[in-house]
Protein backbone atom coordinates (compact mmCIF):
# COMPACT_ATOMS: atom_id res chain seq x y z
CA UNK A 1 0.00 0.00 0.00
CA UNK A 2 0.94 3.61 -0.17
CA UNK A 3 0.45 5.71 2.24
CA UNK A 4 -0.94 8.62 0.56
CA UNK A 5 -3.50 6.87 -1.38
CA UNK A 6 -4.75 5.30 1.77
CA UNK A 7 -4.41 8.57 3.53
CA UNK A 8 -6.59 10.27 1.11
CA UNK A 9 -9.55 7.21 0.72
CA UNK A 10 -9.46 7.74 4.85
CA UNK A 11 -10.03 11.05 4.65
CA UNK A 12 -12.84 10.92 1.85
CA UNK A 13 -14.08 8.35 4.05
CA UNK A 14 -14.13 10.89 6.84
CA UNK A 15 -15.45 13.68 5.27
CA UNK A 16 -18.42 11.44 4.16
CA UNK A 17 -19.41 11.54 7.72
CA UNK A 18 -20.15 14.99 6.77
CA UNK A 19 -21.93 15.16 3.81
CA UNK A 20 -25.62 14.59 4.70
CA UNK A 21 -26.97 14.07 1.14
CA UNK A 22 -24.67 11.34 0.28
CA UNK A 23 -25.51 9.54 3.88
CA UNK A 24 -28.77 9.72 3.21
CA UNK A 25 -28.55 8.16 -0.42
CA UNK A 26 -25.90 5.56 0.67
CA UNK A 27 -28.69 4.41 2.95
CA UNK A 28 -29.22 1.63 1.33
CA UNK A 29 -25.10 0.57 0.34
CA UNK A 30 -23.91 -2.24 2.25
CA UNK A 31 -21.04 -3.58 0.24
CA UNK A 32 -17.43 -3.91 0.02
CA UNK A 33 -15.47 -1.96 -2.47
CA UNK A 34 -11.95 -3.46 -3.90
CA UNK A 35 -10.14 0.12 -5.10
CA UNK A 36 -6.87 -1.50 -6.72
CA UNK A 37 -4.41 1.24 -7.54
CA UNK A 38 -1.17 -0.44 -9.25
CA UNK A 39 -0.55 -3.54 -7.61
CA UNK A 40 -2.11 -1.90 -4.14
CA UNK A 41 -5.47 -3.20 -2.95
CA UNK A 42 -7.64 -1.16 -0.51
CA UNK A 43 -11.21 -2.42 1.10
CA UNK A 44 -14.06 -0.03 1.73
CA UNK A 45 -16.46 -1.55 3.36
CA UNK A 46 -19.82 0.27 3.53
CA UNK A 47 -22.36 -0.08 6.09
CA UNK A 48 -25.89 1.86 5.36
CA UNK A 49 -23.60 4.50 3.39
CA UNK A 50 -20.75 4.89 5.93
CA UNK A 51 -17.41 3.62 5.51
CA UNK A 52 -17.88 1.07 8.54
CA UNK A 53 -14.43 -0.85 7.77
CA UNK A 54 -11.30 0.41 5.53
CA UNK A 55 -8.21 -2.13 4.98
CA UNK A 56 -5.40 -1.51 3.26
CA UNK A 57 -3.16 -4.40 1.81
CA UNK A 58 -3.47 -7.44 -0.29
CA UNK A 59 -6.20 -9.95 0.80
CA UNK A 60 -7.83 -13.05 -0.86
CA UNK A 61 -10.36 -13.22 2.11
CA UNK A 62 -11.75 -9.89 1.86
CA UNK A 63 -15.01 -10.76 -0.69
CA UNK A 64 -15.31 -7.46 -2.22
CA UNK A 65 -19.12 -6.39 -4.54
CA UNK A 66 -17.24 -4.34 -7.39
CA UNK A 67 -14.00 -3.10 -7.88
CA UNK A 68 -12.29 -0.28 -9.15
CA UNK A 69 -8.40 -0.78 -10.77
CA UNK A 70 -6.84 2.18 -12.12
CA UNK A 71 -3.17 3.42 -11.80
CA UNK A 72 -1.56 6.06 -9.24
CA UNK A 73 -1.16 8.87 -12.12
CA UNK A 74 -4.76 8.04 -13.25
CA UNK A 75 -6.58 8.55 -10.12
CA UNK A 76 -4.36 11.64 -9.00
CA UNK A 77 -5.34 12.83 -12.33
CA UNK A 78 -9.09 11.85 -11.22
CA UNK A 79 -8.60 13.50 -7.87
CA UNK A 80 -7.51 16.96 -9.84
CA UNK A 81 -9.74 20.20 -9.15
CA UNK A 82 -10.43 20.22 -13.56
CA UNK A 83 -9.32 17.25 -14.36
CA UNK A 84 -8.67 16.09 -17.99
CA UNK A 85 -10.72 15.12 -20.48
CA UNK A 86 -11.17 11.53 -19.77
CA UNK A 87 -9.64 11.48 -16.41
CA UNK A 88 -12.86 13.28 -15.08
CA UNK A 89 -14.87 10.10 -14.54
CA UNK A 90 -14.46 6.25 -13.19
CA UNK A 91 -16.23 5.55 -16.71
CA UNK A 92 -14.02 7.75 -18.40
CA UNK A 93 -11.01 5.94 -16.92
CA UNK A 94 -12.21 2.81 -18.27
CA UNK A 95 -12.55 4.79 -21.64
CA UNK A 96 -9.62 5.58 -22.26
CA UNK A 97 -7.81 2.58 -20.97
CA UNK A 98 -6.51 3.49 -17.70
CA UNK A 99 -9.12 1.86 -15.38
CA UNK A 100 -11.55 -1.22 -15.05
CA UNK A 101 -14.89 -1.96 -13.28
CA UNK A 102 -15.12 -5.63 -12.05
CA UNK A 103 -17.54 -7.47 -10.10
CA UNK A 104 -21.24 -7.18 -9.61
CA UNK A 105 -21.54 -4.33 -12.20
CA UNK A 106 -24.73 -3.75 -12.10
CA UNK A 107 -24.25 -3.08 -8.04
CA UNK A 108 -22.73 -0.78 -8.62
CA UNK A 109 -24.66 0.96 -11.79
CA UNK A 110 -27.65 0.68 -9.01
CA UNK A 111 -25.78 3.11 -6.51
CA UNK A 112 -23.67 4.81 -9.35
CA UNK A 113 -24.46 8.43 -7.76
CA UNK A 114 -24.07 7.73 -4.30
CA UNK A 115 -20.74 5.75 -5.71
CA UNK A 116 -19.09 8.31 -8.07
CA UNK A 117 -20.22 11.26 -5.65
CA UNK A 118 -17.95 9.79 -3.06
CA UNK A 119 -15.00 9.35 -5.41
CA UNK A 120 -15.67 13.06 -6.04
CA UNK A 121 -15.15 13.86 -2.32
CA UNK A 122 -11.15 13.16 -2.72
CA UNK A 123 -11.24 16.00 -5.72
CA UNK A 124 -9.11 18.67 -5.02
CA UNK A 125 -10.92 22.12 -3.61
CA UNK A 126 -10.26 25.34 -5.99
CA UNK A 127 -7.78 27.04 -4.91
CA UNK A 128 -7.96 31.20 -4.77
CA UNK B 1 -36.93 39.10 -5.87
CA UNK B 2 -38.51 40.51 -9.13
CA UNK B 3 -40.16 37.86 -11.17
CA UNK B 4 -39.42 36.96 -14.54
CA UNK B 5 -41.58 35.19 -17.11
CA UNK B 6 -39.81 33.70 -20.31
CA UNK B 7 -40.20 34.04 -23.70
CA UNK B 8 -41.07 30.87 -24.14
CA UNK B 9 -44.14 29.65 -25.76
CA UNK B 10 -45.77 25.57 -25.03
CA UNK B 11 -48.61 24.28 -26.94
CA UNK B 12 -49.49 20.68 -28.31
CA UNK B 13 -49.97 19.60 -31.81
CA UNK B 14 -51.80 16.46 -32.51
CA UNK B 15 -51.20 14.62 -35.75
CA UNK B 16 -50.45 11.42 -36.93
CA UNK B 17 -47.26 9.98 -37.24
CA UNK B 18 -48.05 6.61 -40.12
CA UNK B 19 -51.43 6.64 -39.12
CA UNK B 20 -50.96 6.73 -34.85
CA UNK B 21 -51.79 10.07 -33.78
CA UNK B 22 -49.38 11.53 -31.30
CA UNK B 23 -49.59 14.55 -29.20
CA UNK B 24 -46.82 16.08 -28.96
CA UNK B 25 -46.00 19.20 -27.26
CA UNK B 26 -43.25 21.75 -28.42
CA UNK B 27 -41.97 25.05 -27.32
CA UNK B 28 -41.02 28.12 -29.45
CA UNK B 29 -39.31 31.17 -29.29
CA UNK B 30 -38.65 33.67 -31.66
CA UNK B 31 -39.05 35.10 -35.39
CA UNK B 32 -37.44 34.68 -38.60
CA UNK B 33 -36.09 30.96 -40.31
CA UNK B 34 -36.96 28.55 -38.74
CA UNK B 35 -34.78 25.85 -36.62
CA UNK B 36 -36.49 22.92 -35.40
CA UNK B 37 -34.52 21.90 -32.22
CA UNK B 38 -34.79 18.18 -30.94
CA UNK B 39 -33.11 17.01 -27.30
CA UNK B 40 -30.91 13.87 -26.30
CA UNK B 41 -32.33 10.52 -25.64
CA UNK B 42 -33.67 9.84 -21.87
CA UNK B 43 -34.79 13.81 -22.19
CA UNK B 44 -36.67 16.73 -23.23
CA UNK B 45 -36.82 20.19 -25.09
CA UNK B 46 -35.87 21.64 -21.69
CA UNK B 47 -32.41 20.98 -22.76
CA UNK B 48 -33.10 24.00 -25.04
CA UNK B 49 -34.66 26.35 -22.72
CA UNK B 50 -31.32 28.77 -22.43
CA UNK B 51 -31.28 28.98 -26.67
CA UNK B 52 -34.97 29.94 -26.60
CA UNK B 53 -34.48 32.50 -24.17
CA UNK B 54 -31.57 33.84 -25.95
CA UNK B 55 -32.61 37.10 -27.43
CA UNK B 56 -30.11 37.79 -29.53
CA UNK B 57 -30.37 34.38 -30.91
CA UNK B 58 -34.27 34.46 -31.36
CA UNK B 59 -34.03 37.92 -33.32
CA UNK B 60 -33.91 36.18 -36.29
CA UNK B 61 -34.63 32.71 -35.55
CA UNK B 62 -37.96 31.04 -34.49
CA UNK B 63 -36.70 27.69 -32.64
CA UNK B 64 -38.84 24.98 -32.18
CA UNK B 65 -38.43 22.61 -30.07
CA UNK B 66 -40.50 19.85 -29.46
CA UNK B 67 -40.73 16.67 -26.66
CA UNK B 68 -40.84 13.78 -28.93
CA UNK B 69 -43.35 10.91 -28.15
CA UNK B 70 -43.07 9.34 -25.12
CA UNK B 71 -40.82 12.36 -23.68
CA UNK B 72 -41.77 15.23 -21.70
CA UNK B 73 -44.89 16.67 -21.74
CA UNK B 74 -45.50 14.78 -24.91
CA UNK B 75 -47.92 11.48 -23.87
CA UNK B 76 -47.00 8.13 -25.44
CA UNK B 77 -49.38 6.83 -27.50
CA UNK B 78 -52.91 4.80 -26.71
CA UNK B 79 -51.99 1.49 -26.08
CA UNK B 80 -48.47 2.10 -24.41
CA UNK B 81 -48.88 0.04 -21.48
CA UNK B 82 -48.77 -2.76 -23.87
CA UNK B 83 -45.96 -1.93 -25.78
CA UNK B 84 -42.08 -2.02 -25.23
CA UNK B 85 -40.82 1.20 -26.64
CA UNK B 86 -38.08 0.88 -29.17
CA UNK B 87 -37.56 4.07 -31.33
CA UNK B 88 -36.49 3.16 -34.51
CA UNK B 89 -34.45 5.42 -37.82
CA UNK B 90 -37.40 4.87 -39.48
CA UNK B 91 -40.52 5.99 -36.63
CA UNK B 92 -37.91 9.17 -35.25
CA UNK B 93 -37.50 10.36 -38.90
CA UNK B 94 -41.01 9.77 -40.07
CA UNK B 95 -41.66 11.45 -36.64
CA UNK B 96 -39.77 14.93 -37.37
CA UNK B 97 -41.21 15.09 -41.54
CA UNK B 98 -44.68 14.98 -39.61
CA UNK B 99 -43.69 17.35 -37.47
CA UNK B 100 -42.53 19.55 -39.94
CA UNK B 101 -45.48 19.05 -42.34
CA UNK B 102 -48.22 19.84 -39.33
CA UNK B 103 -46.40 23.07 -38.18
CA UNK B 104 -46.24 24.35 -42.43
CA UNK B 105 -42.05 24.52 -42.16
CA UNK B 106 -40.86 25.42 -45.18
CA UNK B 107 -37.08 23.66 -45.13
CA UNK B 108 -35.86 24.46 -41.48
CA UNK B 109 -32.44 24.13 -40.48
CA UNK B 110 -32.65 20.84 -38.12
CA UNK B 111 -30.79 21.07 -34.82
CA UNK B 112 -30.37 17.85 -32.47
CA UNK B 113 -28.31 16.40 -30.20
CA UNK B 114 -27.06 12.99 -29.29
CA UNK B 115 -30.06 10.89 -31.01
CA UNK B 116 -31.38 13.83 -32.31
CA UNK B 117 -27.90 14.88 -33.70
CA UNK B 118 -27.69 10.65 -35.53
CA UNK B 119 -30.98 11.67 -36.47
CA UNK B 120 -30.18 14.93 -38.14
CA UNK B 121 -27.10 12.93 -40.18
CA UNK B 122 -30.08 9.99 -40.73
CA UNK B 123 -32.34 13.56 -42.00
CA UNK B 124 -29.43 14.68 -43.97
CA UNK B 125 -28.82 11.33 -45.65
CA UNK B 126 -32.31 10.63 -46.35
CA UNK B 127 -34.15 14.15 -46.78
CA UNK B 128 -32.03 16.56 -47.33
CA UNK B 129 -34.04 18.65 -49.68
CA UNK B 130 -36.58 18.85 -46.84
CA UNK B 131 -34.39 20.99 -44.70
CA UNK B 132 -31.90 23.95 -45.09
CA UNK B 133 -29.10 22.64 -43.32
CA UNK B 134 -28.37 20.30 -40.71
CA UNK B 135 -26.77 20.56 -37.00
CA UNK B 136 -25.81 18.01 -35.58
CA UNK B 137 -24.51 18.03 -32.31
CA UNK B 138 -22.43 15.27 -30.38
CA UNK B 139 -23.33 13.41 -33.55
CA UNK B 140 -21.51 10.53 -35.45
CA UNK B 141 -21.85 7.66 -37.58
CA UNK B 142 -22.51 5.36 -35.11
CA UNK B 143 -21.67 3.87 -31.01
CA UNK B 144 -21.88 0.49 -29.43
CA UNK B 145 -23.27 0.61 -26.07
CA UNK B 146 -20.43 0.73 -23.45
CA UNK B 147 -23.16 -0.08 -20.93
CA UNK B 148 -26.40 -2.31 -20.97
CA UNK B 149 -29.36 -0.93 -21.78
CA UNK B 150 -31.35 -2.94 -20.13
CA UNK B 151 -30.10 -1.92 -17.15
CA UNK B 152 -32.39 1.59 -17.34
CA UNK B 153 -35.80 -0.59 -17.45
CA UNK B 154 -35.86 -2.90 -14.23
CA UNK B 155 -38.75 -3.76 -11.59
CA UNK B 156 -35.95 -3.56 -8.77
CA UNK B 157 -34.22 -0.28 -9.56
CA UNK B 158 -35.17 3.06 -10.61
CA UNK B 159 -34.06 3.27 -14.41
CA UNK B 160 -34.35 7.14 -14.42
CA UNK B 161 -31.47 7.46 -11.69
CA UNK B 162 -29.37 5.50 -12.58
CA UNK B 163 -29.40 6.70 -16.00
CA UNK B 164 -28.65 10.17 -14.64
CA UNK B 165 -25.56 8.69 -12.70
CA UNK B 166 -24.70 7.09 -15.82
CA UNK B 167 -24.72 9.80 -18.27
CA UNK B 168 -23.07 12.04 -15.55
CA UNK B 169 -20.12 11.00 -17.28
CA UNK B 170 -20.85 12.49 -19.90
CA UNK B 171 -20.84 16.12 -18.10
CA UNK B 172 -17.13 18.25 -18.48
CA UNK B 173 -16.01 18.96 -15.23
CA UNK B 174 -16.20 23.09 -16.01
CA UNK B 175 -20.22 22.60 -16.20
CA UNK B 176 -21.77 25.17 -13.59
CA UNK B 177 -23.17 23.45 -10.69
CA UNK B 178 -26.81 23.59 -11.11
CA UNK B 179 -26.79 23.23 -14.99
CA UNK B 180 -25.11 19.94 -14.30
CA UNK B 181 -27.96 19.10 -11.77
CA UNK B 182 -30.89 20.47 -13.99
CA UNK B 183 -29.15 18.20 -16.52
CA UNK B 184 -29.41 15.54 -14.68
CA UNK B 185 -33.21 15.96 -13.28
CA UNK B 186 -34.33 15.56 -17.02
CA UNK B 187 -32.95 11.94 -16.85
CA UNK B 188 -33.98 11.23 -13.40
CA UNK B 189 -37.94 12.54 -14.57
CA UNK B 190 -37.92 10.50 -18.10
CA UNK B 191 -40.93 7.35 -17.99
CA UNK B 192 -39.99 3.95 -17.09
CA UNK B 193 -38.18 2.72 -20.17
CA UNK B 194 -37.90 5.56 -22.30
CA UNK B 195 -34.51 6.21 -21.75
CA UNK B 196 -33.90 2.09 -23.34
CA UNK B 197 -35.71 2.60 -26.03
CA UNK B 198 -33.52 5.66 -27.30
CA UNK B 199 -31.05 3.60 -26.83
CA UNK B 200 -31.70 0.29 -28.97
CA UNK B 201 -31.84 3.31 -31.69
CA UNK B 202 -29.06 4.96 -30.45
CA UNK B 203 -26.62 2.06 -30.27
CA UNK B 204 -28.40 -1.31 -32.38
CA UNK B 205 -31.19 0.64 -34.62
CA UNK B 206 -29.25 3.38 -36.04
CA UNK B 207 -26.30 3.20 -38.49
CA UNK B 208 -24.92 5.28 -40.78
CA UNK B 209 -21.01 3.40 -41.74
CA UNK B 210 -20.66 3.19 -45.12
CA UNK B 211 -23.08 5.76 -46.03
CA UNK B 212 -21.76 9.25 -45.17
CA UNK B 213 -20.63 9.76 -48.69
CA UNK B 214 -23.74 9.81 -49.64
CA UNK B 215 -24.59 12.99 -47.74
CA UNK B 216 -24.78 15.44 -50.63
CA UNK B 217 -23.97 18.87 -48.85
CA UNK B 218 -24.50 20.91 -51.55
CA UNK B 219 -28.60 20.40 -50.78
CA UNK B 220 -28.01 21.26 -47.47
CA UNK B 221 -24.98 21.70 -45.52
CA UNK B 222 -24.13 19.78 -42.22
CA UNK B 223 -22.36 20.95 -39.62
CA UNK B 224 -21.24 18.49 -36.63
CA UNK B 225 -20.24 19.98 -32.97
CA UNK B 226 -18.74 17.63 -30.05
CA UNK B 227 -17.45 18.80 -26.80
CA UNK B 228 -14.24 17.72 -25.45
CA UNK B 229 -15.57 15.44 -22.26
CA UNK B 230 -18.05 13.63 -24.71
CA UNK B 231 -17.47 9.96 -23.75
CA UNK B 232 -20.22 8.47 -25.79
CA UNK B 233 -19.73 10.24 -29.06
CA UNK B 234 -15.93 11.85 -28.50
CA UNK B 235 -13.92 14.14 -30.88
CA UNK B 236 -12.47 11.53 -32.44
CA UNK B 237 -15.59 9.88 -33.70
CA UNK B 238 -17.54 13.13 -34.40
CA UNK B 239 -14.04 13.67 -36.53
CA UNK B 240 -14.29 10.37 -38.16
CA UNK B 241 -17.88 11.19 -39.49
CA UNK B 242 -16.96 14.55 -40.14
CA UNK B 243 -14.23 13.36 -42.51
CA UNK B 244 -16.15 11.13 -44.12
CA UNK B 245 -18.66 12.99 -45.60
CA UNK B 246 -17.79 15.62 -48.26
CA UNK B 247 -18.47 19.17 -47.77
CA UNK B 248 -18.90 18.92 -43.58
CA UNK B 249 -17.79 21.13 -41.38
CA UNK B 250 -16.59 20.62 -37.72
CA UNK B 251 -16.35 22.26 -34.10
CA UNK B 252 -14.63 20.32 -31.03
CA UNK B 253 -15.77 22.61 -28.30
CA UNK B 254 -13.26 22.54 -25.31
CA UNK B 255 -14.77 22.67 -21.36
CA UNK B 256 -18.03 20.92 -22.95
CA UNK B 257 -19.76 17.58 -23.05
CA UNK B 258 -22.51 15.68 -24.61
CA UNK B 259 -24.97 17.96 -23.58
CA UNK B 260 -24.07 21.14 -24.38
CA UNK B 261 -26.93 23.70 -24.86
CA UNK B 262 -27.96 22.12 -21.41
CA UNK B 263 -24.70 21.81 -19.06
CA UNK B 264 -23.03 24.86 -19.93
CA UNK B 265 -25.05 27.32 -22.22
CA UNK B 266 -22.38 29.72 -21.60
CA UNK B 267 -19.88 27.97 -22.87
CA UNK B 268 -21.77 26.77 -25.90
CA UNK B 269 -23.69 29.77 -26.99
CA UNK B 270 -20.93 31.48 -29.42
CA UNK B 271 -19.95 27.71 -30.92
CA UNK B 272 -23.83 27.74 -31.54
CA UNK B 273 -24.16 31.38 -32.84
CA UNK B 274 -21.65 29.92 -35.40
CA UNK B 275 -23.45 26.95 -36.45
CA UNK B 276 -26.48 29.12 -37.14
CA UNK B 277 -24.33 31.71 -39.15
CA UNK B 278 -22.92 28.49 -41.30
CA UNK B 279 -26.53 27.70 -42.74
CA UNK B 280 -28.26 29.23 -45.29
Amino acid sequence: MTTAIADKLQAMASKLETTPHLLRLGALFSETVLIEIDDHEYYLTFEKGRVAAFNAGASRRTPWRFALRTDKDAIQQFWAFMPAPGFHDIFGLVKIGRGRIEGDILCLVKNLRFFKEFMVLGRQEETI
Amino acid sequence: MTTTIEQITGRYATLKVNGTPQRIYFEEAGQGRPVLCFHTAGADTRQWRHILNDPELTRHNRFIAPDMPWHGKSLPPEGWHTQEYLLSTQAYMDTVLAFADALQLHRPVFAGCSMGGRIALQLARHHAARFSGFIAIEASDFQPAWYDIDWFHRPDAPGGEMGAALVSANIAPQAPEAERWNTQWMFMQSGPGVFRGDLAFYTRDSSLVGQLGQIDTSVAPVHIMVGAYDLTCTPEDARRTADAIPGATLDVMPGIGHFPMSEDPKRFRPHFEKALNLMP
